[in-house]
């Protein structure tokens, strides 16, 4: 079974539209946005969306979403404790 | 001596705090907020965030207007602006052309549009009546056929400085000679759209907005629309019309740095304000208060202020954000804060920054927390949009003296002709000229069968496309991934334009940019509303939104380019890229940018599809586009296309070698009392006069290159002007067309301004541009003169005049 780390990181290339990036080039302990991806805000709001829609996951403000953002492992841990 | 500085004669004002200008003004006077719950629409999602909704009955007071809830908005302010200024509300005798309507709009008929789109969805019929009024046109169309206006009409969309453009651009026609009274201002009204818009953005404040205050967390969305009658002195005191205020300054700039966030030093918005300082002949000092955007995002306001302290060396006037008023009226926000204005210098006594309690330790400046009284001679105004789009307007008390002539007013019309320097592509026909050509030699392009639209899954539908034009090589998938089919397109070709980017010897902050679309990014926008509407609220998507907005183009291009002049978006249905041709020749002719690019783009789209063919727009039967071959019959339309085109232009007196030149450009209404197309007299000699005011002899005209795609009222329009050209002339002018390669859209015309450069160049015969008579006698020479000129079923007329 896909484990929520690899189950995330394909969201995120699909959520995204990163055609040239596969799950193995997302680090779980590299940072998504500014240097690690190169994502931004914008990006960032996608994935917020991504977690509503498929985690059930509603974020209010960009404060929660910077934390939960900060790599794929922080993001594991988030959805983990927020999913519905 | 009176001179051709703009001054302000009428206002109109119509709010979620009061409708007219005195109830509010009486709302700002006693601090009373119009924000209240939302009972427009429902909103599963965001209902319970307050807003700034119109209470009055808007279609009841419009009267017999009928249009969308913007239109009637528009319309019930320009009625109360005009019957101030003592001008007759509906005239369209000796006059009405040099009278013109200019407005920022971006939600427009959004509202109704979701309705349709929303039964679409769930299979039902219905009326299709909303979408008449969909386009940010509509209002302005709506405003000048009332008001009997045929001077220059345009739209702006350029997000939430729209309303400000509008009017910054009313100004120019003034000063430039091109009209003697313009209509100008803004309208939008609340949607679905844009509260579902900001909320995937993160950026509504649940308890209402608190602009500067240290707690603030996002806009109040808002509606309403403000006018102001704007004149020259001259004619304003030759009338003995009561002047208001003076509109002295006026500032335009781009940050080039992000789709939806402003820069985070406030750098374009401080250049904005500096550019109106400067135009007005003012210092910081003179400023005596400033209407700040403050909308109460926390990037906004922090900006804005760290723009404040730069401008005005640390030390900010007095200022204030009237956002809790109103809400965030979008396109509207810059008019109504212009109102806002010219009534503070009236009354001598400026409003108080609702909702702001605390100071923001970060930003470290103070609103005005009272209103007051306060000896005023000048005012600034604020706006910026999405893509960096930054406004900054400033209105000074009306001088009892006249003005010296000279006082930083430019000539009226010199700096004609312009060169155009480079061109870039995107059709249906392919992207060079030998293509092009190719393409008119063979008759025409066959359209292609289109993907079957998924959000509304109702047929297929064919039309010009333009397959594969090249993105995957010319972008990077990095900057592709986040961009819709409409910005690609218009990306493509303003690289082809200008393969190396601007010359490094002119600085970004003299490049200025207008990029027209009729439409915009459709596809962007129904992705997003589909999503919204299947998915009841949930899980909106926040990108589709940035790209959902009509400036997205020509901010991206500023953003790729590097280009930190001003940055327009007109839309004005078929003659968008003439608007956008016109807005970049006046900042170059008054000297205010030393490189501009002009184009437009328009896309065909899973919306344009669904709606075209359930409406039965398109003609099915038609194969082709014949241009005066009668093939369509009755109402229906020829089949749609899309494209981009991006050209660079220069004033010719800069050494380089152009590839042509542009000898003048015109865009107004014309008169069809019918509703249909212009009787054909009034026409050629409306455009004998254009040419008279630019200089170009009649004798040199050899081509006409009309829009005409096989619509029998409307080619018949194109073919009788010609004869009554030729009728002046006292000889033949030839007819040509061009929408049978790259199908009938909103912004096919700048592909016929790529055609005109062709046939100047003598790299495409005169002869090919005629499809239907192929027996027309091929030219000995290339054309000298080409005049590009468009009719837009709605009333608008624009005339572009190439040259060798």
């Amino acid at each position: 079974m896909q484990s929520l780390a690899d189950e995330l990181k394909s969201k995120i290339i699909k959520a995204l539209n990163l055609d040239e990036i596969t799950p193995a080039d997302i680090k779980d302990d590299e940072p998504l946005f500014g240097a690690g991806l190169g994502l931004d805000s914008l990006d960032a709001l996608d994935l917020v969306s991504m977690l509503e829609r498929d985690y059930g996951i509603l974020i209010q403000d960009m404060e929660a979403a910077r934390q939960a953002f900060v790599s794929c492992r922080a993001l594991e841990e988030f959805v983990r404790r927020n999913r519905r | 001596m009176y001179s051709r500085r703009p001054v302000v004669t009428g206002l109109g004002i119509i709010t979620a705090s009061g409708c007219g200008v005195s109830a509010v003004w009486e709302a700002l006077r006693t601090n009373r907020a119009g924000l209240g719950p939302l009972t427009l629409f429902a909103s599963p999602r965001y209902g319970h965030h307050p807003v700034g909704q119109v209470r009055v009955d808007v279609d009841r007071l419009a009267g017999d207007a009928r249009g969308s809830r913007s239109d009637n908005l528009a319309w019930i302010a320009a009625r109360e602006a005009v019957t101030q200024s003592g001008l007759p509300v509906s005239d369209d005798g000796p006059g009405a052309e040099r009278k013109g309507v200019l407005l920022g709009s971006t939600v427009a008929g959004m509202l109704g549009t979701e309705e349709v789109l929303g039964r679409l969805l769930r299979g039902r019929r219905g009326s299709f009546a909303p979408l008449r009024h969909h386009e940010c046109a509509s209002a302005t169309d709506l405003c000048a056929r009332r008001l009997g206006a045929r001077g220059p009409t345009a739209t702006f969309s350029t997000a939430c400085s729209a309303g400000a453009l509008a009017i910054a651009a009313a100004a120019e026609l003034i000063e430039d000679d091109e009209a003697d009274v313009v209509l100008a201002g803004g309208a939008d009204s609340l949607s679905r759209l844009t509260l579902n818009g900001f909320g995937s953005l993160l950026l509504l404040d649940p308890a209402g907005c608190r602009p500067f205050d240290t707690a603030r967390a996002g806009i109040s969305l808002g509606e309403g629309a403000a006018m102001l009658v704007i004149e020259a002195e001259e004619t304003a005191r030759a009338r003995g019309a009561r002047i208001l205020a003076r509109l002295s300054g006026w500032g335009a700039s781009c940050d080039a740095t992000h789709p939806t966030a402003p820069h985070p030093q406030g750098e374009g918005a401080a250049a904005a304000m500096r550019r109106a300082l400067e135009r007005g002949g003012l210092s910081p000092s003179d400023i005596g208060f400033v209407i700040a955007h403050g909308t109460g995002t926390p990037d906004n306001d922090a900006m804005e202020g760290r723009a404040l302290l730069r401008v005005f060396d640390s030390q900010p006037p007095p200022f204030a954000s009237v956002k809790r008023f109103f809400g965030h009226t979008l396109a509207a926000s810059g008019a109504i804060q212009a109102v806002v204005c010219v009534k503070a210098l009236g009354e001598q006594a400026a409003p108080a920054n609702l909702g702001f309690e605390n100071r923001d330790s970060k930003i470290g400046l103070e609103p005005a927390r009272q209103f007051q009284s306060r000896p005023l001679r000048h005012l600034l105004s604020n706006s910026f949009g999405f893509g960096g789009n930054n406004v900054a307007l400033v209105f000074s008390c009306p001088s009892p003296e006249p003005a010296s002539v000279a006082a930083g007013v430019p000539g009226p019309s010199s700096g004609f002709p312009l060169a155009v320097l480079g061109a870039g592509l995107v059709s249906a026909a392919g992207h060079t000229t030998t293509a092009v050509r190719a393409a008119l030699a063979a008759g025409g392009v066959m359209p292609s069968w289109l993907d079957s639209p998924a959000p509304f899954p109702l047929g297929r539908l064919r039309g010009y496309s333009c397959g594969d034009f090249g993105a995957g090589e010319a972008i990077s998938s990095v900057r592709r991934r986040r961009l819709g089919h409409l910005q690609q397109m218009a990306l493509v070709a303003a690289r082809r334009c200008l393969p190396q980017g601007p010359p490094a010897s002119i600085s970004p902050d003299r490049v200025c940019v207008a990029m027209g679309t009729g439409l915009g990014g459709l596809g962007e926008t129904a992705a997003f509303v589909e999503n919204m509407l299947v998915n009841e609220e949930r899980a909106p998507l926040a990108g589709r939104f940035a790209n959902s907005v009509h400036n997205a183009c020509a901010s991206l291009l500023a953003m790729d380019l590097n280009l930190r002049g001003l940055n327009s978006t007109p839309t004005h249905r078929e003659i968008s890229f003439e608007a956008a041709l016109w807005h970049c020749a006046g900042q170059l002719r008054q000297g205010r940018a030393d490189l501009a690019l002009a184009g437009a783009a328009d896309e065909l789209s899973t919306y344009s599809q669904a709606v075209g063919e359930r409406w039965g727009w398109w003609d099915e039967r038609a194969p082709v586009i014949r241009p005066f071959s009668r093939d369509l019959k009755g109402r229906r339309r020829p089949l749609p296309g899309e494209g981009a085109a991006v050209f660079t232009l220069a004033r010719d007196d800069q050494g380089a070698s152009p590839l042509a030149r542009v000898r003048g450009v015109h865009f107004g209404r014309f008169a069809a009392p019918s509703g249909g197309p212009p009787e054909a007299q009034a026409e050629a000699s409306w455009i004998r006069k254009s040419l008279e005011r630019d200089g170009v002899p009649l004798a040199s005209v050899d081509l006409l290159l009309t829009g005409a795609s096989g619509w029998p009222p409307w080619d018949d329009a194109y073919r009788q002007v010609a004869s009554a050209l030729s009728v002046l002339l006292g000889r033949e002018v030839s007819l040509g067309a061009y929408k049978q390669v790259c199908g009938e859209h909103h912004s096919a015309s700048a592909f016929g301004f790529f055609v005109a450069l062709g046939l100047v160049r003598g790299e495409i015969e005169p002869a090919l541009c005629l499809p239907a008579s192929p027996s027309a006698a091929p030219a000995a020479r290339p054309p000298r003169t080409v005049l590009l000129y468009t009719l837009a079923p709605g009333g608008g007329h624009a005339l572009c005049c190439v040259c060798a």
